[in-house]
């Protein structure tokens, strides 16, 4: 590299720097045009300067320091201690004393010596109150606390003999990055165990951090240095304020524990149980998002941040974290100590509920013995995280037996990375997006869309729980490494319910330079490998890639995953990059069909657009895919949408609908689309529209859209008792937009069964965490004028809401306000809305049926 | 500091960064030496406050020498510059002498599922370190020196700027490429 070039990459790494992570890719894409290199280095550099964690991130002294300690610690090793105890060899050695591995000659057991640091044992009230906790926290016989065998005096400073533990601290652990949701879940329960016994005796550890736990082979936790905060000179108020300026001067070097202490600890004032469970939930933090909640480069920045910040949400730092999960974490780390769980124990309880939910979602799978087994065997696999895995339990599963006859299921995993500043998604969605095109062309195998599997792009992905989530027979699992452009690529394909490796793939060597011939190589290897361990016959992938420019596949990637996201702003930028796509190539079908369903999208999932000129550009972009290939099956799909949401013309909806599902039986868009189409107004056709839908969801078992529309047309069928049951599968999977499913079903509330449905209604309320104010208000309602009541609260505030008229006038039209349901049914038809298709069939407009004013609709619609 | 007075250090520190190569033949076991009972004392968990930076320890020979002899100092800033870049070479060399080795190009060939596990090693960091900032120095040379004084000399980003004559800002923005690339380099080589 010269210079310059070095130089040119400086100035766009700052410059993406300024921008929000997902502008970056638009800018890079606008910059490094006709210059992929230069956007890998670019974005490679920005990985980089997120991740950190390198040398120079710790201070250059404490290296130094751990560079000499090697050199010294002969003093000690070979002495005998008090007559009884040999070390044998320096373990370790931190802010609080080196450790020793000896043996206790007197019972013939191996022990660990901690030498406590001079300085800290000079003032004997302290070291007696320091003696007298860890005793008692010992004798706790606590199986998570460290036993301590005794306290002897050496040398001048006290050396604490106690319980040797093989294995190695949760910092050694961290180091190697963030954990499963599951493990780390499980080490919380572990400590929060060991601090409520202590608790309840009266013992506050006031030092809980990832140094100070120990994790054994065989899974049990241990938590250390009960007692010895109590040396640690005692902060004050005072200090920090004296302090401030100077500290702020001197980068580099923070003391580990600063960042685990509670604002009470970082004031100086006194600190009771609640200190621990704040600091248990930054340590909790961290396992789940590999990095600390409160950092800053000096010690007063991290007191400031301790003090002052809101950690980043968790959601926005790791996408697996169960919402219950983040939610505990949270209240350990209000900064108000009365906000926080009281003590270990309730804290203790709350994770231990999340856990159980977690572990009945494992319990569908597998035995986790089996799959422990395979976790140790595949070093890469720690443990089984299976909080995805339990999602799917939860909803709806269309059939017990395999989908679409006995054929076999299969999920293809984005690539992992090995070493995660060298990633190009490229490669790690790129190839499965080839695997999998390749792998549904053999016709023997259902093979999981894209759209469903790319979520498991990530370092710590977890196959074996991707597998149950994605409830499929095989996973296909690889992982990647690009050096000195090269790229090789192992891939493993897994059976899910045994948990066992069934065939191993390794490519050589690749050169990265094309990168689609490299990605085209690979897949075409593995997928022959795959296909004819499954004796299915080879056929030319139906779909491809379909560009030969290696940018626009980028924008079209891109497009694809914001497309899946279903929310109005992230529709917008879909829009976006696969326009960009298709002006780099225009001949790029695919691109050209992902224009048309996204402008076509973006009114159904509630952007402000005007629906006309959306339907005018979506319908020019099909023609425009089609031209380009006439077999493409997401051009028919976007077609089959437009006809049907905008234009009501069923039958022309049919029969692309049909052609779409010809043409790609595996998309599970496709067959929904299709069954909403079979129970719009005209079809009717109730039992064939839920046998499609149930299609697309054991296609596509993890979309929370497929189970949405399944629940609406269960509801159009008069299906309400399984209605109602999906409602709540979709509720408990979803805890926040319980009520927003809610309302989209009306209560379901036409059965008659009202009292049931207000209680479901309060009762979703409270899981969607609706304020108080509102949940009275339709307290109130229901007490004094019964369900009407309700409904009359819910058509005031519907609109306002933003959500479609459509839902207004079924309120309305419940109500018994006929006058309202279709004023707000003709608002419905002027936006064009694709609800309008299912009037006909909606049992909540039963009341209009007959009107004069509802028959003259109707025949504008030409429904 | 038994046999030698801190006034040595310094006499030999001002010969050194005056081009004096010999003198950091003189210079290298007295701050060794230093360096090493601080190292040990933080390894033992005597934290000094923050009086643990690289700075303090060069910090306090400079008060000493400014107050009692008057040497001709270009300025504070020219000795920190001249501290760090000795500190650089103490620490490497140290590195170097127990035969921690770059990890370097045998990783390219390692096997994938090998590679994952990597083994963590300071002083092969620390080799690996002194060659990325060869490296870096050939590409631009001030960034180079930002992370030398920063990371070996423990200054903050004022005195840096002071040190280079140049601003803050371009500091800051010369430490967090500089600091991504060196990551980046010595990580996934």
């Amino acid at each position: 590299m010269t210079p310059e070039r070095y130089h040119k990459i400086g100035e766009l790494f700052h410059e993406a720097l300024e921008l929000e992570a997902d502008e970056r890719a638009l800018f890079l894409h606008r910059e490094c045009t006709g210059d992929a290199e230069l956007r890998r280095e670019v974005e490679s550099l920005l990985r980089s300067h997120e991740e950190g964690g390198g040398v120079i991130d710790q201070p250059a002294l404490s290296v130094a320091a751990e560079l000499f300690a090697e050199d010294s610690n002969g003093q000690v090793v070979g002495q005998t201690l008090a007559g009884r105890y040999r070390a044998l060899a320096l373990l370790g050695a931190g802010g609080m004393g080196r450790v020793y591995l000896a043996e206790d000659a007197e019972l013939g057991r191996r022990v660990a010596l901690k030498f406590l640091p001079e300085h800290l044992t000079h003032d004997a009230e302290q070291v007696r109150r320091f003696r007298q906790e860890a005793r008692a926290a010992s004798a706790l016989n606590h199986p998570n606390i460290i036993t301590v065998y005794g306290i002897v005096e050496e040398g001048g400073t006290s050396v604490i003999a106690s319980e040797y533990i093989e294995g190695e601290t949760l910092r050694e652990r961290l180091s190697r990055g963030a954990l499963p949701p599951a493990e780390a879940l499980d080490i919380a329960v572990q400590i929060a165990s060991a601090l409520r016994a202590a608790h309840e005796a009266g013992i506050v550890h006031r030092d809980i951090k990832p140094e100070n736990v120990m994790l054994r082979p065989d899974g049990y936790v241990k938590v250390l240095d009960f007692g010895i905060a109590k040396l640690a000179p005692q902060r004050t108020a005072e200090d920090n304020g004296q302090n401030g300026s100077t500290v702020k001067t001197t980068p580099g070097l923070i003391m580990g524990t600063d960042r685990y202490m509670s604002p009470e600890q970082a004031r100086g004032q006194e600190v009771d149980a609640r200190a621990d469970v704040w600091s248990l939930g930054c340590v909790l933090y961290e396992m789940l998002a590999g990095t600390p909640p409160f950092t800053g480069e000096t010690t007063s920045d991290v007191v400031a941040a301790v003090l002052k910040t809101e950690p980043t949400p968790l959601a926005h730092v790791t996408r697996s974290t169960p919402v219950e999960l983040q939610r505990i974490v949270l209240k350990c780390l209000e900064k108000d100590r009365e906000e926080r769980y009281r003590s270990a124990e309730e804290l203790l309880a709350d994770l231990r509920r999340v856990q159980k939910r977690l572990e009945a979602g494992r319990a569908g799978g597998a035995g986790p013995s089996a799959g422990r087994r395979f976790a140790v065997r595949v070093a890469l696999l720690i443990a089984l995280t299976l909080c995805a895995g339990s999602l799917g339990l939860y909803l709806y599963k269309a059939r017990s037996a395999p989908p679409v006859g006995d054929k076999k299921s299969i999920a293809v995993l984005p690539l992992r990375p090995i070493g995660a500043a060298r990633r190009d998604e490229i490669y790690e969605v790129g190839i499965a997006d080839s695997l999998i095109n390749r792998l549904s062309s053999a016709g023997g195998l259902v093979v999981r869309p894209l759209s469903a599997t790319r979520k498991y792009a990530d370092i710590n992905q977890d196959p074996i729980a991707a597998g149950r989530e994605q409830q499929v027979d095989y996973v296909l699992a690889s992982n990647y490494q690009l050096a000195g452009g090269k790229i090789r690529v192992t891939s493993e394909l897994l059976n899910v319910a045994s948990g066992e490796i069934v065939e191993t793939y390794k490519s050589g060597e690749k050169e990265t330079g094309n990168v689609f011939a490299t990605q085209d190589q690979i897949a075409v290897e593995v997928g022959t490998l795959l296909l004819t361990r499954f004796n299915f016959k080879q056929n030319n992938p139906t779909k491809t890639r379909g560009t030969d420019n290696e940018e626009a596949y980028r924008l079209y990637l891109q497009g694809v995953y914001f497309n899946d996201k279903r929310f109005p702003e992230d529709g917008l930028k879909a829009v976006e990059f696969f326009e960009q796509a298709v002006r780099l190539d225009p001949n790029y079908a695919r691109a050209w069909a992902g224009v048309a369903f996204s402008h076509r999208s973006l009114s159904d999932i509630g952007a402000d657009v005007d629906i006309h000129e959306q339907h005018r550009i979506s319908m020019e972009a099909v023609k425009k895919a089609l031209e380009l290939d006439p077999n493409l099956s997401e051009a028919y799909n976007a077609l089959c949408m437009n006809k049907l949401n905008y234009e009501y013309d069923v039958s022309g909806a049919e029969s692309a609908c049909r052609r779409a599902i010809e043409l790609d039986p595996n998309s599970p868009l496709a067959h929904n689309t299709y069954a909403r189409l079979l129970f719009s107004s005209q079809s009717r056709r109730f039992d064939e529209a839920i046998a499609e839908i149930k299609t697309a969801i054991d296609l596509d078992p993890t979309s929370i859209y497929h189970q949405i529309v399944y629940m609406f047309a269960l509801t159009i069928a008069r299906r309400y008792d399984e209605a109602a049951q999906q409602l709540e599968r979709l509720a408990q999977r979803n805890p926040q937009r319980a009520v927003g499913y809610y309302w989209i079903v009306g209560g379901v509330a036409l059965q008659g069964k009202q009292s049931e449905d207000f209680e479901r209604l309060m009762r979703f309320q409270r899981l969607s965490n609706v304020d108080e104010e509102t949940v009275r208000i339709f307290e109130t309602a229901y007490q004094t004028a019964g369900w009407q009541g309700v409904l009359r609260e819910q058509a005031k505030w519907s609109y306002r809401f933003n959500r479609s008229p459509y839902f207004t006038a079924c309120i309305y039209a419940q109500a018994g306000d006929k006058d309202k349901a279709l004023e707000y049914l003709e608002k419905t038809y002027q936006r064009r809305e694709h609800w309008m298709a299912y009037l006909q069939v909606d049992p909540r407009f039963d009341s209009l049926r007959g009107d004069p004013r509802y028959d003259a609709l109707v025949k504008r619609l030409r429904l | 500091m038994t046999t030698h007075s801190p006034q040595d250090i310094t006499r030999l520190l001002l010969a050194w960064g005056e081009g004096d190569e010999s003198a950091l033949a003189a210079l290298t076991p007295l701050v060794y030496r230093e360096l090493r009972r601080r190292a040990h004392r933080y390894m033992s968990g005597e934290r000094e406050g923050h009086t643990l930076q690289t700075t303090a320890l060069v910090n306090e020979a400079y008060l000493r020498l400014v107050g009692s002899q008057k040497v001709r100092w270009q300025n504070r800033a020219h000795f920190f510059a001249v501290s760090a870049e000795l500190m650089r070479r103490i620490l490497v060399d140290f590195a170097r002498s127990r035969g921690y080795q770059k990890r370097g190009g045998a990783a390219r060939h390692v096997e994938l599922d090998e590679a994952a596990v990597v083994a963590e090693d300071r002083g092969a960091e620390m080799v690996a370190l002194d060659e990325g900032l060869k490296a870096l120095a050939e590409l631009d040379p001030r960034q180079a020196r930002v992370v030398e004084l920063r990371y070996f000399g423990g200054l903050a980003d004022a005195e840096i700027a002071e040190v280079l004559k140049v601003s803050v800002g371009t500091v800051r923005r010369d430490w967090t490429l500089a600091r991504a690339w060196l990551n980046r380099e010595l990580t996934h080589q």
